[in-house]
């Protein structure tokens, strides 16, 4: 029994399918190049666009409203030293693609969640995929992302959007699940339409969960985002890559700790967020 | 531009600080470098002793006995897929990169996680530390221990030390913590000795618990050793980092397909055998 006999490689077959994809669906791959490369811009433009003081304050004022003047500090802290790493392009820029990444993965998570707790069905079905989804490490997403997109920002984005939606479509369903019976009883009863259910009852008594959900796949885009420097995403972790692949570890060191912080400040924010909300009473019957 | 004089002012301080320690420490990660690497290949020699059918069959057998008989037949075709791909050496070196880490994690992460598990205070003090080595994304570990150690196997099993450490640690405590107190109760109304205590009634409650850690620990492990292709660590990540880099999409495919093989053979694995150590405690 010789594996050289009995070489086979699924690679080859599939190879010519991604040349035929490329070939065939060119006009829809671009066009969505094309949306991700101009929201991505128009985020970007935004952070960098104004000088950096601006950047801070607003993002401190935005921590001081999530959870008061601790948070702003440390807002304050992980830009500032973001800054004076000389990396404030290169933070912007991982700042703008966690952005995007997490902003697309809650819009496919989060309507799929939702029908996901509705159905049953959907759920088993949903479950085993999930399951492989979150086993698979990271890496073996950036695979058929760069196969169709090519190297760059696109298939970053596409690998971490995949990345980023188990955590969240989990803890959706969960959230949507453990709603309270007699809050949708109670909706039913004064016969609230099923809109008004969603918007009133469902939803806010799900936020808590719903945020556990945020800050997990903030945190998961995150880290895909910064291994991502490998296929041309820059940002930090293409500061990263380099310092890594040209032994600078001046550089590598402090695009390091610039993550670092990025990785606090999103982590804080959103937790911090949490906190804020779950001191107000999240349970809409407490209000 | 003064954030300029700063970051070179930097740099220079964090490349004369590596060469001292690289002066001065060396007989230290070299003696690291030789244990990692040594039991690295102790692993790697043993297990390509056999041929591939033979380690296929075995791990077949193995998950016949700790799961089903269908899930039997397909780790060994799994495994048997591997070899025909081409990429049995690699997916043996992952392997063996895979199992050096974790044992090692585990041999540090689970004595700590017992001694946290009695000790509020360690614990206290060790929560905000995994904390912060959970947050942070795994792939910049790779920057400190290249700069001390080196492009190679070394450096990878480091790195992935590193990250497969926390669960362990967490798991145990909380495995620890979690011993039902009318047992504890019981153990010292037939009078125990604290030794007795830990070994007949605390470990087997936390085993669960343990085993779960030593499931993550794994599945950490081996998302960093895919990652650390690029220090070189051997095996399919370094087959993988070289396939996208060079835009050979038929060997990154196969190359992704052995890792998603093994990746489930090993959770399902472990996942099932702490479903049974479960059953059996209870």
């Amino acid at each position: 029994m010789n594996p050289e006999t009995l070489m086979f490689s699924p690679g080859s077959y599939l190879a010519p399918g991604v040349d035929w994809l490329n070939a065939n669906f060119h006009p829809f791959f671009s066009a969505i190049t094309r949306f991700i490369e101009l929201v991505l811009g128009a985020i970007e433009g935004v952070l960098l666009y104004p000088p950096f003081y601006v950047v801070m304050l607003v993002a401190a004022g935005v921590a001081a409203l999530l959870a008061g003047w601790r948070l702003a500090i440390v807002a304050l802290a992980s830009l500032g030293f973001c800054l004076l790493a000389g990396l404030w392009t290169a933070s912007m820029q991982t700042l703008a693609l966690v952005t995007v990444s997490v902003a697309l993965s809650v819009t496919i998570a989060f309507p799929l969640g939702i029908l996901a707790s509705r159905y049953r069905k959907l759920e088993t079905a949903l479950r085993p995929i999930l399951d492989i989804m979150q086993t698979v490490p990271p890496w073996v997403y950036l695979i058929p992302a760069v196969m169709i997109f090519s190297l760059g920002r696109v298939p970053a984005i596409i690998a971490t959007i995949v990345y980023g939606v188990p955590p969240m479509l989990r803890l959706t369903t969960l959230a949507f699940k453990q709603v309270p019976r007699d809050l949708m009883e109670l909706g039913h009863a004064i016969g609230a339409p099923p809109r008004a259910i969603l918007l009133k009852i469902e939803i806010p008594s799900a936020t808590p969960t719903l945020l556990v959900g945020l800050n997990q796949c903030i945190l998961l885009s995150l880290a895909m985002v910064v291994l991502a420097g490998l296929v041309g995403a820059g940002g930090l972790g293409a500061e990263v890559t380099r310092g890594l692949t040209r032994m600078e570890m001046g550089l590598g060191l402090r695009a390091g700790l610039a993550i670092v912080a990025v990785a606090i400040l999103l982590d804080r924010l959103s937790k911090g967020a949490l906190q804020g909300r779950s001191v107000a009473g999240a349970r809409p019957g407490s209000r | 531009m003064e954030i300029e004089t700063i970051t070179d002012a930097f740099d220079t301080r964090v490349d004369d600080a590596l060469s001292w320690i690289g002066d001065n420490g060396e007989w230290l990660f070299d003696a690291i470098r030789a244990v990692l690497e040594g039991t690295f290949d102790g692993i790697l020699w043993l297990l390509q002793l056999a041929p591939f059918y033979v380690v296929a069959v075995l791990m077949g057998l193995l998950a016949w006995r700790v799961i089903n008989t269908t899930a039997g037949v397909l780790t060994a075709a799994g495994l048997v897929a591997c070899a025909m791909m081409g990429l049995w050496a690699e997916t043996m070196s992952t392997l063996a990169l895979v199992a050096t880490a974790t044992v090692l994690a585990l041999a540090v992460g689970i004595p700590i996680g017992i001694v946290a598990g009695f000790s509020q205070s360690l614990d206290r003090f060790l929560e905000p530390l995994l904390d912060l080595i959970q947050t942070l994304p795994p792939y910049i570990y790779l920057l400190p221990t290249i700069a001390l150690m080196g492009y190679g196997p070394a450096t990878a099993l480091a790195a992935t030390f590193i990250v497969a450490m926390p669960p362990a640690i967490r798991l145990t405590s909380l495995g620890i913590r979690m011993t039902p107190s009318v047992f504890i109760e019981l153990g010292q109304a037939s009078g125990m000795t604290s030794w007795q205590m830990f070994t007949k009634i605390r470990l087997p409650f936390a085993l669960p618990s343990i085993m779960a850690g030593v499931n993550q620990s794994l599945m950490m492990a081996f998302g960093m050793v895919v990652i650390a292709g690029i220090v070189g660590s051997g095996g399919l990540g370094e087959t993988i980092y070289g396939a996208v880099r060079t835009l050979d999409i038929a060997t990154s495919i196969n190359a992704a397909i052995a890792i998603v093989i093994v990746t489930m053979v090993l959770d399902r694995l472990t996942q099932n055998a702490a479903r049974n150590v479960k059953a059996g405690v209870q």
